[in-house]
C-alpha cells in the first residue's frame, strides 16, 4: 500500500493505492492522523484501493472519531467495488461521508 | 465449469503467520473460486472472509508473532468450497466466536461478524496444540446440508 499527499486550499487530499490489511493498515492509520492534525477537511481518495480488510475500516473509523472531535470533516471518494462491498457489509456506509469524485470531495 | 465440478479439488498450504503473506493467500482462494464457478463478488467475499480469519489467527491466536505456523485447507466439492484452518496458538473466547453486530463507532470486532455474514457455515473445534476453524461456502442454488440428527 502507498500513500501520498496534496495539501490544497480548504483540504488535504490523502491518495491511496493498494490493499489495506493487517500488514499496511498501521501506516495508514498513521498516515490518516497525522494529515488530519494539520487539515480542516481531509479528503481520503480510494480509486486505486483493490481491497480494504476489517482493520484498515477500524482505521477509518479511528480517523471519523479524530475529525468529529475537533470538528474537522473526513471525506471518502472514488470507492471501487471492493471498499464499496466492506462498507456495506460493516453497516458503516451511511456513518461516512462519501463522495464520488475528487470534485464532489472537495465541494462537500 | 460443471466438468470442473465433477470431482473434489484439494489445496493445501502451511505459511507462517506473517500478515505480509496475507495478499498471497487472497489471490489463492480469489482463483480458487473464480475456478470453482463463483461469481466476482462472491469470489471478493469469500476471500475477505478467509482473510479476516486468517488475520484473526495472526493477531490473537500468535499475539501478532510473525513465525508461527498456518496449515490451511481449501476443498472444492461439488457446489461447496470448504476452507479449514488449523493454528496452535490461543483459542478465542468463546464469546468472541459468537460475534455480535458491531456498534458502528467501534474500533474493532467487525472481523469474525463480517466471516459469519459470509459464509454459510462456520464452526470451530478447539483442541489442545490444533484449534480449527471450518468455513464453508455453497455456489447460489445449492441446498444446504443436511442437519445431523
Amino acid at each position: 500500500m502507498r500513500t501520498s499527499t496534496r495539501d490544497l486550499p480548504g483540504a488535504t487530499i490523502i491518495d491511496v493505492e493498494g490493499e489495506i490489511d493487517i500488514s499496511t493498515s498501521p501506516n495508514f492509520r498513521r498516515t490518516l492522523l497525522e494529515s488530519l492534525k494539520k487539515a480542516t477537511r481531509l479528503a481520503v481518495n480510494l480509486s486505486n484501493v483493490r481491497y480494504v480488510d476489517s482493520s484498515g475500516i477500524a482505521s477509518l473509523v479511528e480517523v471519523l472519531k479524530a475529525a468529529r472531535d475537533t470538528e474537522k470533516r473526513l471525506v471518502l471518494f472514488g470507492l471501487k467495488a471492493p471498499v464499496q462491498e466492506v462498507l456495506q457489509l460493516t453497516h458503516l456506509a451511511k456513518i461516512f461521508e462519501i463522495r464520488k469524485t475528487e470534485e464532489e470531495a472537495l465541494q462537500a | 465449469m460443471d466438468e470442473t465440478r465433477g470431482r473434489t479439488l484439494r489445496f493445501h498450504m502451511t505459511l507462517p503467520s506473517d500478515p505480509r503473506l496475507l495478499a498471497v493467500v487472497r489471490e489463492t482462494v480469489s482463483k480458487f473460486a473464480a475456478v470453482w464457478g463463483f461469481a466476482e463478488e462472491q469470489c471478493r467475499a469469500i476471500t475477505h472472509a478467509v482473510d479476516e480469519a486468517l488475520s484473526n489467527v495472526i493477531r490473537h491466536a500468535y499475539k501478532n508473532r510473525s513465525d508461527q505456523e498456518i496449515e490451511m485447507r481449501l476443498q472444492a466439492d461439488g457446489d461447496c468450497l470448504e476452507f479449514t484452518i488449523v493454528d496452535c496458538g490461543e483459542p478465542p473466547d468463546d464469546a468472541k466466536l459468537r460475534a455480535q453486530p458491531v456498534d458502528a463507532t467501534a474500533l474493532g470486532g467487525r472481523g469474525t461478524y463480517m466471516i459469519r455474514q459470509i459464509m454459510d457455515e462456520v464452526s470451530y473445534e478447539k483442541a489442545p496444540g490444533a484449534n480449527r476453524l471450518h468455513l464453508k461456502k455453497r455456489l447460489p442454488g445449492a441446498l444446504p446440508s443436511p442437519k445431523r440428527p
